[in-house]
């Protein structure tokens, strides 16, 4: 109750807060000290103090707390038990997490899946692959409900019915972005959506990267699905390796501009994901729940099939160039691209545009 | 003494009768010049007094008095010096009234008395037949476009004496210079010459053939703009009361020429972005009409759909569904056809290779501001969406056999006629117009039809408007096979040329 209190307090810093607590680790003490006192807090400047003193008389800690259990928002602070362990074990570890759902089981294990907003369709299959993999070997999927990487992740757990867990970059009362609606309706049902930022905080640039080691700091393994040179997900990586934690990425051509950042993550000497067995293997994962990939490629295709199968790639393909580069009309091109689907070989990412499933 | 000649004044793409009265009596010398004037008709009177002066005809120093009658119409244009001058010379007595009654007069003179030519010269004649007026007296510029208009007696002169000489009995004779002879530039454009594009041919040819409204989107080069230019050359050729409905708005623009011919084939026309409203619907100086009007009957290209201004396209939205547009301004009123099949072309993405996520370096945010270029309700109005794939080399240059347009055009025209049948006694005439509320009856669906488009429904996330619109298109593909019942692959044909939304940008 009280340490909503703290954290609330405009202008008190995480920073701020960590002096506080060296010499006054409980909040509801603080409430209780008196102005003289916390005015020797070594570190805290006049006008922090004047701050803390003011927000004392118009702060009610009962009505606020009320508020948030109201919007059925749970909060928890480093004081408590409950708080995540993986989390405080971390450099620097947020002071209050404000959680829609649950908090992460602190005994199971944990992958967060993270990757480029902007990603292609090869690197949307690999997240999702891996999220239901994850699920269905019962580990949580950790990821920010960005775009791209990041919904796969999310949408991939949800699908296999796994846990999954989100951080975000503004206040957990707001759904950023939007689009995303569905993953911010469906997550607290099965995981958590958590941020260490008050109600209210609109989402906003500079407060992205900070909350990316909430994500590592809360998984055991990184996986960088896709990044750019310049991503946020090489800052969740190297917050992982901060923090201590493995972090995988997915290898990739050395002229794709998507690959080159985790590339470079597998130059500095991150492990390489190979493919979802290989990773559960690594994770000591696969002796007690072994993985049985779908295989769809043991359905046999027919001729035409084949001969359209081989026009696709990762890559979206449209459906005018597979008539133009088959000696196909479309209704024909339609009955097998139907069929193709049905076998579970390629699937229709966008209207009109088909790539090969891996 | 009082005369009176008749004239025509255009609106819109219809003339209008007008009385030009001159009276001469005994007064103050003065000239004065009444009947709802705009400028331009107000300076006639300069032009026709000196005009007069130059041919040796010296105006009687009297009270002179000129009425344009019907006074509660604006008087605009410039083809009332010639009416006037003939009504002074009648008043004057140098013409007698018998010789000018039943003749219509349109010109413009210069100061030495020469005939200019005006605009709209098709409509004023065409017009004047219909009212029971025979005989015409034209600029001799003009006298090819007044001639189009087949049992009009139509007399030319380049000045004003040649008239005079016609006028007081001498016998009629062409004696204007030779005119440069403006045959219709043949359309050199033929479908044989796309190679490739399977796919966007065969959406150009159901496209025409139900006219449907088409919005292509490809990489630039991929031969939107071929396909789009030759998209006139396979819709069936105009009639004879198209050509003319054709001919005149052009005509209004003074776009006709010296044709010896009415136009033959469809317009096709491609306005720059930068298109101002006022330039794609018609209006501004004179109401004449915009690109939306001159490409009545035939195609109105929009390329670079998303540099276009949102508003202007707006404008489209009217004459999309009326076929017509009105123009209102502070100088009056006019309403031009505007009845055109839209064709669009857009690139896929701002860098151009979307969905291609590791060539494109747009981000989801760019992809949605790029999306919200588009107008919406312009695209909610485009049946067909075709992708426009790059052409590779081997297609390019490979020496394969394509149709040419004709032939394509002979199967539209039979599609057309199919349409004109079932359509008889309606209100509308082409696949793309039936209104919502009568689909089911103009496109039935079997049960198993019934169902695939109900899957299709849900697993598309088709809406309301969308499941119409892919009913019409299929009803057009059923058409093109001369098939009595849209059938389950008419509709897969339809399903694949769905409009593109929002989920087409919400990445891959």
């Amino acid at each position: 109750m009280y340490g909503l209190w703290l954290a609330n307090i405009p202008g008190i810093t995480q920073f701020k807060i960590r002096l506080i607590r060296e010499v006054c680790p409980v909040a509801e003490e603080l409430y209780a000290m008196s102005d003289e006192t916390i005015a020797k807090i070594p570190g805290l400047e006049k006008a922090d103090v004047c701050r803390i003193i003011e927000s004392r008389k118009i702060w009610n800690p009962e009505r606020e707390w009320m508020k948030l259990q109201e919007k059925g928002i749970h909060f928890v602070t480093l004081e408590d038990a409950v708080y995540p362990e993986k989390l405080k074990s971390i450099h620097n570890p947020p002071y209050a997490l404000y959680y829609m759902g649950k908090l992460p089981d602190p005994e199971a294990k944990s992958v967060a899946i993270v990757g480029a907003r902007g990603r292609s369709a090869y690197g949307s299959q690999v997240a999702r692959q891996l999220a239901e993999a994850l699920a269905h070997a019962g580990i949580a999927v950790v990821s920010g409900m960005a775009r791209g990487i990041d919904t796969d992740g999310h949408m991939g757990a949800l699908e296999a019915h796994g846990e999954t867990f989100a951080v975000l970059g503004c206040g957990v009362d707001i759904c950023y972005p939007k689009q995303n609606d569905y993953l911010y309706r469906h997550i607290p049902e099965n995981g958590g959506i958590l941020s260490e930022y008050p109600l209210g905080t609109e989402p906003m640039a500079a407060l992205f990267p900070q909350r990316n080691r909430i994500i590592s700091g809360l998984s055991d393994y990184t996986v960088v699905i896709e990044a750019r040179t310049r991503s946020g997900s090489l800052i969740t990586a190297d917050y992982a390796m901060e923090q201590g934690r493995e972090v995988y990425a997915l290898p990739g051509r050395i002229t794709d501009p998507l690959s080159q950042g985790t590339n470079a993550l597998i130059r500095q000497g991150a492990g390489i994901y190979t493919g979802v067995e290989d990773f559960l293997k690594d994770l000591q994962f696969l002796e007690a729940n072994s993985y049985v990939q779908s295989d769809f490629r043991k359905n046999l295709l027919e001729k035409d099939e084949s001969l359209v199968y081989s026009l696709f790639d990762f890559a979206p393909v449209g459906l005018g160039s597979l008539i133009q580069n088959s000696p196909y009309g479309l209704s024909e091109i339609m009955n097998i691209l139907e069929r193709l689907e049905q076998k579970g070989f390629v699937k229709e990412t966008i209207p009109n545009y088909y790539v090969k499933t891996i | 003494m009082y005369s009176m000649i008749m004239t025509s004044m255009l609106d819109g793409i219809r003339a209008v009768p007008v009385r030009v009265e001159v009276d001469i009596c005994a007064g103050l010398p003065g000239f004065d010049m009444v009947g709802f004037l705009s400028s331009e008709v107000r300076e006639a009177k300069e032009r026709v007094r000196t005009a007069l002066h130059n041919c040796g005809i010296a105006l009687p120093p009297k009270r002179i008095t000129i009425n344009l009658s019907p006074a509660n119409i604006r008087k605009s244009g410039t083809g009332f010096d010639l009416p006037i001058a003939v009504a002074l010379l009648t008043a004057m007595e140098l013409v007698s009234p018998e010789s000018v009654s039943g003749m219509i007069f349109a010109g413009e003179l210069n100061l030495r008395g020469d005939i200019l030519p005006v605009n709209g010269v098709l409509p004023i004649v065409s017009d004047g037949c219909v009212s029971g007026v025979t005989r015409f007296v034209v600029p001799y510029a003009n006298v090819r476009e007044a001639r189009l208009v087949k049992n009009a007696t139509v007399y030319g002169f380049e000045n004003l004496n040649q008239l005079l000489a016609f006028l007081k009995g001498e016998p009629y004779t062409e004696r204007g210079g030779e005119l440069s002879d403006v045959r219709e530039k043949k359309r050199e454009v033929d479908f044989s010459e796309v190679n490739g594009q399977r796919f966007l041919r065969r959406a150009a040819e159901v496209a025409a053939s139900g006219m449907h409204n088409i919005l292509m989107v490809g990489p630039p080069g991929a031969g939107k703009t071929m396909i789009s230019e030759r998209m006139a050359t396979i819709l069936p050729p105009l009639t004879e009361e198209e050509r003319l409905e054709l001919s005149k708005i052009y005509s209004v623009c003074g776009l006709l020429g010296n044709r010896t011919s009415l136009l033959e084939t469809r317009p096709f026309r491609s306005p720059h972005h930068t298109i101002t409203r006022v330039g794609l619907s018609g209006g501004g100086i004179g109401l004449r009409p915009g690109e939306i009007s001159l490409a009545h009957h035939g195609v109105l290209f929009l390329d670079e759909l998303t540099e276009f201004d949102k508003a202007t396209l707006d404008i489209l939205r009217q004459p999309l569904e009326e076929h017509v547009i009105h123009i209102t301004r502070a100088s009056g009123s006019v309403t031009y056809p505007a009845g055109f099949l839209l064709l669009a072309a857009m690139n896929p993405c701002s860098c151009g290779y979307y969905p291609d996520m590791q060539k494109c370096r747009c981000t989801p945010s760019t992809l949605q501001r790029y999306f919200g270029r588009v107008s919406q309700p312009l695209i909610d109005r485009m049946d067909i969406c075709v992708e426009a794939p790059m052409v590779s080399y081997e297609e390019l240059t490979g020496a394969s056999f394509n149709e040419c347009s004709a032939d394509i055009q002979a199967r539209v025209q039979a599609c057309h006629a199919i349409q004109e049948k079932r359509y008889e006694g309606e209100l509308f005439f082409h696949n793309s117009q039936i209104p919502a509320g009568r689909l089911k009856e103009f496109c039935p669906l079997g049960e198993k039809e019934e169902r695939y488009m109900e899957q299709m429904y849900e697993k598309l996330g088709l809406t309301a408007r969308t499941y119409h619109k892919v009913l019409r298109v299929a009803r057009t593909v059923a058409d093109c096979e001369h098939a009595e019942n849209i059938r389950l692959k008419h509709l897969q044909e339809a399903i694949c040329y769905r409009s593109i939304d929002d989920k087409f940008w919400g990445g891959v």
